[in-house]
C-alpha cells in the first residue's frame, strides 16, 4: 500500500495484477516438492496392487501375493486374501493360544487350588488387576475399598453376601440387589431414635442403657422387625445381604469410632429412615466363565475371603 | 450518498469483530473443559455445564463462529478487493451476517442443553441445518456474483480456493446433514450403520480439507503476499496444488476409521489418498513461505507477518504429521489416543488460528481508517503468547498420545494386559495440566488481542475506499 520495494526479479511474473500490488511469479515447481508428489503415487499404485483396494460393483479388488491364514471357530483352517477382520482373529487366537494351558487349568481347578500354585496364583493375580480396574473400580474403587454409604468395601473382612469363593462367585456372576425397606413411616422420631440407639450398643458403642432396652424391643419386635434379616443378635444374613450389625464395619451409615454419639446416632438414623436400594449389575455375558473365576479368586483374596 | 462505487466494508466490519469476539468465547469453552478434564468437578453437577455438551459448544464455536467469521470477513474483502467491485448484493450480505450469527447463537443455546445429531462437527439439529443451508447458498450467490460482475479479467488464486471452500462445505452440508425429523428437536440420520460413519467422516475430514484448509488457504494467498508487500512465490505450484489439493482430499476420509466395520478397501483407499495429499497440502505452505524470499528481515520487526508465517509452518506440521496418522500401522498406535487431539490442534491454534489472527491485524486499521493497530507490541506479545500455547499444547497432547497407545498395546510375558485402563488416563494428568496451560496462555493472547482491536476502532471513522483503484 505504501513503500513498495523495487526487485529485479530472476523470473518474470503473470503480468497480471490485483488490488493494486498483488502479482505472482511464475517460478517452476520445486524439483523435491514434485518428486515427492511423484513418490506418493508410486507408492498408492504398489498399494492398491497389494491391499484391497478398489470397489468393482458388489466387489472389489482383493489385492495380489497377500493372503492370510487363519482358523475359524470350528477349527477349520481359511485361507483369504488380506483383511483386517482375519488379521484380528489370527492375533487374538495367537494370544489366546499363548494362555490356553493356563487358562484351561484355571478354569478347571478348585479355587484352593489356584491360591496353593504360585504359577496359577501369578497369572490370575495379574490378569485380575486389569480385569479388576476396566469392571469393577470404577464403584469399588481401585484399591477394592468401595465407598461408604455406596460401593461395599471388598478389602475388609466383612461380607454383606458371603465371603466363600462359591459366594463372592455368584455375587459377580449373577449380581445382587440390596434392599432395606424404609422405616420412615413405620416408626416415629423417638422410636427411631431408640433403634439406632439400640444398633449403635451392638457394635460396644457407650449409649444410653434405657434407650438401647426400647430400640431392642422395636428391633426385635413387630414394630420394626429388623430381626427378620439382621437376626436377634444383629449379626445380619448373607442370603439376604443384610449387615451385620456386631462387627463394628460400617458400610452405609458414616459412623465413626471418633465422632460424638448424637453424631453417630443421626447417621444410622438416617439409614432407618430413608431404607437402602442399591444394585450390583449381573457380569455373566459381559465376561466370560474365566474371567469370572478370576475376579473371584482376586476380591478373595482382596479382603479376608473365607 | 456520493456517486463512486465503494466496497462493502460494513459487513467485513461486522464479521471482523465477530471473529475476535468469537474467538474469546470459543477459546474460553476449550479452557474450561480441558480444566474439567483435570478436575471433573467443574461441571458443578450441572448437566448443561457437563463436559459431552461443552465440548461440541468448544469445537462449534471455534471452528464454525471463530474460523467462520474469520472466512466471511476475508472472503468478502478480497474478493471485492481482487475483483474490484462491490459485493454483489449489500442485502444478502447481511443476511449472511446476521444469519450466521443466529446459527451460532441458536448453537451456543441448544447443545449445552443436550441438543444434539451425535455427528461430530454437525451436531446441530435440523431446523438449524436448514438456517445453515439458507446462508451458505445467500454467501454462495453473494461471493461468486461479485467474481462474475468483478472488473479485472482474471480471478485471483486466494478467490478459487474461496470458491472451492464455498461449493464444498454446501455439498457436504447437505449430504451429511440429511436427516428424518421426529420432532422440532430430534431426527435421525437417512443413513444407517457403517454408510452412516463413512458418510459422516466423509464430512468431517472434507470439514478440515475446505472449511479449514482449502478456505484459510484463500485468506493466506491474499494477506501474505499483502503483508509481505511481495509477489506470490509460483503461480504454476499454485494451480497445480489447487488442482491436486480439491481433489485428494475428498478421498480421505475413511481414515478416521481404520480398523472398524468399515470395509478393508474403502479404509486402503482412504490410507493411499491422505498420503498423496500430502505434496498438495504442502505447496500452499511453500508457496507461501517462499513469497517472503528476499523479504526474510521483515520478520524481525513485522509481527503480523509473523503471525502468517508461523502460522504456515505449523499447516506444514499438521499436513506432515496428518498423513502419517493415516498410515493403519501408525494410526493403530495413535488412534483413540490424545494424539489426535494433539494434531488437530496444530493445524487448529497453530494453522488455522494464527492465519486469522494475522489477517483480522492487517484488516482491523484499513477497515476503521486508522494508520495501524492501537499498540504493535501487544500484536507482538499475543504473537509469542500463543506460539508458546500451542508448543505447550502439542507437546504435551504427542507425549500423551504416544503414552496411551503404549500403555494400551502393552502385554505381559505370560500375556495378561500390563495397564488397565485407568492407570493411562492417571498417568495422561500431568499433560493434561500442561495442556490448560497452553490453552490460557492461547486464551489470554485472545483477550489482549480483543483489547487492542477496541482501542484500535473506538473513536475511528470507519473507511469508505473507492472501488477503483489505480493498479
Amino acid at each position: 500500500m505504501s513503500s513498495k520495494e523495487t526487485h529485479k526479479p530472476a523470473v518474470q511474473t503473470t503480468g497480471h495484477a490485483w488490488d493494486g500490488d498483488l502479482q505472482e511469479f511464475n517460478n517452476p515447481l520445486p524439483r523435491w516438492w514434485l518428486w515427492a508428489f511423484y513418490a506418493t503415487v508410486v507408492f498408492a499404485v504398489i498399494y492398491w496392487v497389494i491391499y484391497p483396494a478398489w470397489p468393482l460393483g458388489r466387489d472389489y479388488t482383493k489385492g495380489l501375493f497377500n493372503t492370510i491364514t487363519y482358523e475359524t471357530s470350528d477349527g477349520r483352517q481359511v485361507e483369504t486374501h488380506w483383511n483386517t477382520r482375519a488379521r484380528f482373529l489370527r492375533e487374538m487366537q495367537a494370544a489366546r493360544a499363548k494362555q490356553e494351558q493356563i487358562l484351561q487349568r484355571l478354569a478347571g481347578v478348585p479355587y484352593q487350588e489356584i491360591a496353593a500354585d504360585r504359577e496359577l496364583s501369578a497369572f490370575a493375580y495379574s490378569m485380575a488387576k486389569v480385569l479388576f480396574a476396566d469392571n469393577c473400580a470404577a464403584c469399588h474403587q481401585s484399591g477394592g475399598a468401595g465407598v461408604a454409604g455406596l460401593y461395599p468395601n471388598l478389602a475388609d473382612d466383612a461380607w454383606l453376601w458371603g465371603g466363600t469363593y462359591a459366594e463372592i462367585e455368584q455375587t459377580i456372576r449373577n449380581g445382587r440387589r440390596g434392599f432395606m425397606p424404609s422405616f420412615a413411616r413405620a416408626l416415629d422420631e423417638q422410636q427411631l431414635d431408640d433403634v439406632a440407639t439400640f444398633v449403635l450398643s451392638l457394635s460396644g458403642f457407650e449409649v444410653d442403657p434405657e434407650a438401647a432396652r426400647r430400640g431392642g424391643a422395636i428391633f426385635n419386635g413387630q414394630a420394626g422387625g429388623c430381626y427378620y434379616c439382621h437376626t436377634h443378635e444383629g449379626t445380619g444374613m448373607t442370603s439376604q445381604g443384610a449387615a451385620n450389625l456386631t462387627d463394628a464395619v460400617w458400610t452405609v451409615a458414616r459412623v465413626q469410632a471418633t465422632a460424638g454419639v448424637e453424631a453417630n446416632k443421626e447417621a444410622v438414623k438416617a439409614v432407618i429412615r430413608k431404607g437402602i436400594q442399591r444394585e450390583m449389575p449381573a457380569w455373566a455375558g459381559r465376561l466370560d466363565d474365566t474371567e469370572i473365576r478370576i475376579l473371584t479368586f482376586y476380591v478373595h483374596q482382596l479382603g479376608g475371603g473365607q | 450518498m456520493d456517486t463512486t462505487e465503494t466496497y462493502n466494508y460494513r459487513v467485513v466490519r461486522q464479521f471482523a469483530i465477530m471473529t475476535v469476539v468469537w474467538g474469546v468465547v470459543g477459546l474460553l469453552v476449550g479452557v474450561i473443559i480441558a480444566a474439567q478434564l483435570l478436575w471433573p468437578q467443574l461441571n458443578f453437577d450441572i448437566p448443561w455445564l457437563t463436559y459431552s455438551r461443552l465440548r461440541p459448544l468448544h469445537t462449534n464455536a471455534v471452528i464454525f463462529a471463530f474460523g467462520g467469521s474469520a472466512l466471511f470477513a476475508t472472503s468478502y474483502y478480497v474478493v471485492q478487493r481482487t475483483c474490484q467491485t462491490r459485493l454483489f448484493s449489500d442485502g444478502l450480505a447481511a443476511f449472511t451476517f446476521w444469519g450466521w450469527n443466529l446459527v451460532i447463537v441458536l448453537a451456543a443455546i441448544t447443545l449445552p442443553l443436550g441438543i444434539t445429531t451425535s455427528k461430530e462437527y454437525a451436531e446441530l439439529e435440523w431446523p438449524i441445518d436448514i438456517l445453515i443451508t439458507l446462508v451458505w447458498v445467500a454467501y454462495a450467490v453473494v461471493f461468486f456474483g461479485t467474481i462474475l460482475k468483478r472488473k479485472v479479467k482474471h480471478i485471483y488464486v486466494a478467490n478459487w480456493f474461496y470458491g472451492a471452500f464455498i461449493l464444498t462445505v454446501a455439498v457436504l452440508h447437505v449430504v451429511n446433514s440429511a436427516a428424518l425429523p421426529v420432532t422440532l428437536t430430534k431426527s435421525y440420520s437417512v443413513y444407517a450403520g457403517a454408510i452412516d460413519a463413512m458418510v459422516q467422516w466423509w464430512y468431517g475430514h472434507n470439514a478440515v480439507g475446505f472449511f479449514l484448509t482449502a478456505g484459510f488457504l484463500g485468506m493466506m494467498y491474499y494477506f501474505v503476499p499483502k503483508q509481505a508487500e511481495r509477489p506470490i512465490y509460483s503461480y504454476r505450484l499454485s494451480v497445480v496444488h489447487f488442482w491436486a489439493l480439491i481433489s485428494t482430499y475428498m478421498w480421505a476420509g475413511p481414515h478416521h476409521l481404520h480398523y472398524t466395520a468399515l470395509p478393508d478397501w474403502a479404509q486402503s483407499l482412504g490410507m493411499v489418498f491422505s498420503l498423496i495429499l500430502l505434496a498438495p497440502s504442502w505447496g500452499g505452505m511453500i508457496n507461501g513461505i517462499m513469497t517472503l524470499s528476499g523479504a526474510w528481515h521483515k520478520l524481525r520487526t513485522d509481527p503480523i507477518l509473523r503471525f502468517l508465517i508461523v502460522s504456515l509452518s505449523f499447516y506444514g506440521m499438521s499436513t506432515f504429521e496428518g498423513p502419517m496418522m493415516s498410515i493403519k500401522t501408525v494410526n493403530s498406535l495413535s488412534h483413540y489416543t490424545d494424539w489426535t487431539i494433539g494434531h488437530v490442534h496444530s493445524g487448529a491454534l497453530g494453522w488455522v488460528g494464527l492465519v486469522s489472527m494475522g489477517s483480522i491485524y492487517f484488516l482491523i486499521p484499513r477497515l476503521f481508517n486508522r494508520e495501524g493497530m492501537y499498540s504493535t507490541r501487544l500484536v507482538e506479545l499475543h504473537f509469542w503468547t500463543a506460539t508458546i500455547g500451542i508448543v505447550l499444547y502439542i507437546a504435551a497432547m504427542w507425549i500423551a498420545g504416544v503414552m496411551q497407545g503404549l500403555m494400551w498395546r502393552a502385554v505381559n510375558e505370560d500375556g495378561t494386559l500390563t495397564y488397565s485402563f485407568v492407570e493411562s488416563l492417571e498417568a495422561t494428568y500431568p499433560y493434561y495440566a500442561v495442556r490448560l496451560a497452553g490453552g490460557v496462555l492461547y486464551l489470554f493472547g485472545m483477550l489482549v488481542m480483543a483489547y487492542n482491536v477496541f482501542k484500535t476502532i473506538s473513536g475511528a471513522t470507519p473507511a469508505r475506499a473507492p472501488a477503483t483503484q489505480a493498479a
